[in-house]
């Protein structure tokens, strides 16, 4: 058995546990990608967490994962329930609905960037013409954040919608039969039935999609480069930027080190949710 | 029990931590690439030579045709030329240096030979130098240029071009507005609200990803006689020649002389934007005129600031020699080869920079464009590089050569919504988080 799963766990040391280490060792050191540097203790993680940035940055990551997680899953749950009814083109709205997902990442950051960069882009244009003034959904910090949120819902909410389709699918239509004969409202069966049945699905979802969210790189940085004036910076941004812009390798891997301990913390929790729905 | 149900109960808790751990370290792993083959192996045949977009369409296959005419020297038989595009530039040499498959040769980033020098990586060109003064190459140099390369442990690099930003105006549009050329700072504030004044973007600006921007903010400050970096070549951003500065982009902006997107516009907007002919003044590198084959885009002269300094930056760009290299002495050849045989770029109009060497900024193709020949004797002459006020660049220039400090200032300043003061002290405190070790 154990020389079965040898070459596994081989592969599972080489591309995991190696990296982990030297980044461990990088996160420790004052060094470039060139050269380890000298040791330097937690100096790094220190310089991190006395900066401004991380704390801004910090800030928009939860923002955003809980509107990527949330925003998503509503979204994803609201079209699964609408697709399991008989509606017409039911198959073809199916397709469409995946195509944010299925489409590369790189094609759709570029085509919302034109869509909404500059006055002449056609969003802007449309609301001018509608009368809504002048709306600079890239360069007003806010309106920037409120942007990338709402593309990130887009980008993954077809994920959420094949998840919760699956959960659909699995529940047995008798019981909501037997809720009606109950008297059960369509509100009440959501709620108390719906919801419970299809509830570790949604927390495996939600597990997932944060750890989609906490690491989302090229949507954020080809949408705006994390500005503007770094409204948009996310830590994996700041991560990047700290090692590629700045050069600065050890609080740039001390910032990915804390992200790791921050999403093993909310996957824990979330797992311990899980194993709790199982039981019940 | 469905699909998911079962994948829960394959899962447990360490699994979903190591997948957390993985997936949350990605972005730093990819930064992790140590050891690794050798792409410039003892005994290749082939010397790579890595190669940054200097211009327009038609560079880079020009540049290979120039790169492949080495006749070879040693075992090199062959030149193995790749282009980086510059977006993510930093990454690619990096993960390569680091991982022993980088070039042996290549031009780059201004300061990059300054930073991998100080990282152990780029073998000094003082040896290569010495032996251009023996073949008449060492004075054909433009002035300065040269010594731009110089640290106390010798040259970093050889220069080959210089990218200068200089102003440009569309002559109709300031016909247009019934302005002239400006020639100071007050000139340029009053033709742009008369240009703005007529639907224009005053002053083109773009801040959002790309460096235009800030090179422009940068050329200002340098142009007033201020900078990031004192004589003695200290941090000293919060002057108050920067913050006359700092006001005067905050008083352009706020007279609507940018475009109200430019904060998030990008650098290929910019220049659609004098394409589309919308713009009346803007920096911009040389050879706009040529590069949109329009000769109603003029060369401004240099401005005069409020106390009557003129000045721009310039970035002195370079070849740079590798350690890792199948033979330092086919490098130097290759080099020598590359310099001495460069003019073609020029002749042709394939590069958007000023030729390191006086022959070919004297040659009859360059001096033919009115607008080169004004660059060169009026914009260069009071060019200052990333280091001014200080002389001495070094690797700290590279974190703020492209780097998120300038970014932000520029974006700040093009937002309107501060004073100068707050603004560069925060580009203070940025630019020395970065730069302190």
């Amino acid at each position: 058995m154990a020389l079965l799963i040898a070459p596994s766990v081989l592969i599972l040391l080489l591309t995991n546990a190696y990296p982990i280490a030297y980044a461990a060792f990088q996160a420790v050191h004052n060094g470039s990608l060139i050269n380890s540097g000298e040791f330097v203790g937690l100096d790094n993680f220190a310089r991190v967490l006395g900066g401004e940035a991380f704390w801004k940055a910090a800030g928009f990551t939860l923002v955003f994962t809980f509107t990527g997680v949330f925003g998503s899953w509503i979204s994803g749950l609201g079209l699964a329930l609408l697709l399991q009814k008989r509606i017409p083109a039911r198959g073809f709205l199916k397709t469409i609905l995946l195509l944010p997902w299925v489409v590369p990442v790189v094609v759709s950051s570029t085509s919302w960037n034109w869509l909404l960069a500059t006055d002449s882009s056609p969003i802007p244009s449309l609301f001018r013409t509608l009368g809504l003034g002048e709306v600079r959904f890239l360069s007003d910090p806010f309106l920037a954040q409120v942007t990338v949120c709402l593309f990130i819902v887009w980008l993954n909410f077809p994920f959420m919608m094949l998840m919760m389709s699956a959960a659909l699918t699995s529940v047995d239509e008798s019981i909501y039969e037997a809720a009606k004969i109950d008297g059960a409202t369509p509100r009440q069966q959501f709620i108390h039935m719906t919801l419970p049945i299809i509830a570790k699905p949604t927390y495996i979802s939600w597990v997932l999609m944060t750890i989609f969210c906490v690491n989302e790189f090229p949507a954020i940085y080809l949408l705006t480069h994390g500005g503007p004036v770094g409204s948009t910076s996310t830590l994996v941004v700041l991560a990047y930027r700290t090692v590629f812009q700045n050069f600065q390798t050890g609080p740039g891997v001390a910032i990915a080190f804390m992200m790791t301990v921050a999403l093993a913390t909310v996957a824990t929790i979330l797992f311990r949710q899980i194993r709790k729905s199982r039981v019940e | 029990m469905n699909n998911n149900s079962s994948l829960v109960s394959n899962l447990s808790r360490r699994g979903f931590i190591s997948l957390a751990g993985a997936a949350a370290l990605t972005a730093s792993m990819s930064a992790c690439a140590a050891g690794g083959g050798s792409g410039n192996a003892a005994g290749s045949t082939t010397l790579k030579f890595w190669d940054m977009p200097w211009g327009p369409t038609g560079y880079a296959e020009e540049a290979e045709k120039l790169a492949k005419s080495f006749q070879g020297a040693g075992n090199i038989k062959d030149i193995g030329y790749q282009q980086v595009l510059w977006n993510g530039f930093n990454e690619t040499y990096s993960s390569a240096i680091a991982s022993k498959t980088g070039p042996a040769v290549s031009t780059g980033g201004g300061f990059q030979s300054f930073q991998y020098a100080a990282q152990g990586a780029v073998e000094y060109a003082d040896k290569l130098i010495e032996s251009f003064k023996s073949d008449g190459l060492y004075d054909d140099f433009l002035p300065h240029v040269l010594d731009a390369m110089k640290t106390p442990e010798g040259y970093v690099a050889v220069p080959w071009a210089v990218d200068i930003q200089t102003l440009w105006y569309r002559k109709s549009v300031l016909d247009a507005a019934g302005v002239a050329a400006p020639t100071t700072w007050d000139e340029f504030l009053e033709a742009g609200k008369k240009i703005a004044a007529k639907g224009y973007y005053a002053w083109g600006i773009s801040g959002g990803s790309g460096n235009f921007g800030p090179m422009a903010i940068l050329s200002l400050m340098i142009n007033n006689g201020g900078g990031l970096f004192n004589e003695g070549g200290e941090l000293d951003i919060v002057t108050e020649r920067n913050t006359e500065t700092a006001e005067f982009v905050i008083e352009a902006v706020k007279a609507g002389l940018t475009d109200p997107g430019a904060v998030s516009l990008k650098d290929d907007d910019l220049v659609t934007q004098w394409t589309n002919k919308k713009v009346g003044m803007g920096f911009y590198y040389l050879g706009l005129d040529d590069q949109l084959a329009d000769k109603d885009i003029v060369v401004m002269d240099p401005l005069k600031g409020p106390h009557g300094d003129t000045g721009t930056i310039q970035y002195v760009n370079n070849i740079m020699m590798y350690k890792n290299t199948p033979s330092l002495e086919a490098s130097e050849a290759f080099v020598t080869h590359y310099l001495k045989n460069m003019k073609v770029l020029w002749e042709k109009k394939l590069v958007t920079q000023l030729p390191a060497l006086k022959s070919i900024a004297e040659a009859s193709f360059f001096t033919a464009s009115q607008s080169n020949v004004d660059i060169v004797n009026k914009w260069q002459p009071v060019a200052k590089t990333l280091a001014s006020q200080g002389s001495q660049s070094s690797a700290k220039l590279a974190a703020i050569d492209g780097g998120q400090a300038m970014a932000d200032f520029c974006q700040t300043l093009l937002g309107g919504k501060t004073d100068a003061k707050t603004a560069l002290t925060k580009l203070h405190g940025d630019i020395k988080s970065v730069t302190s070790s």
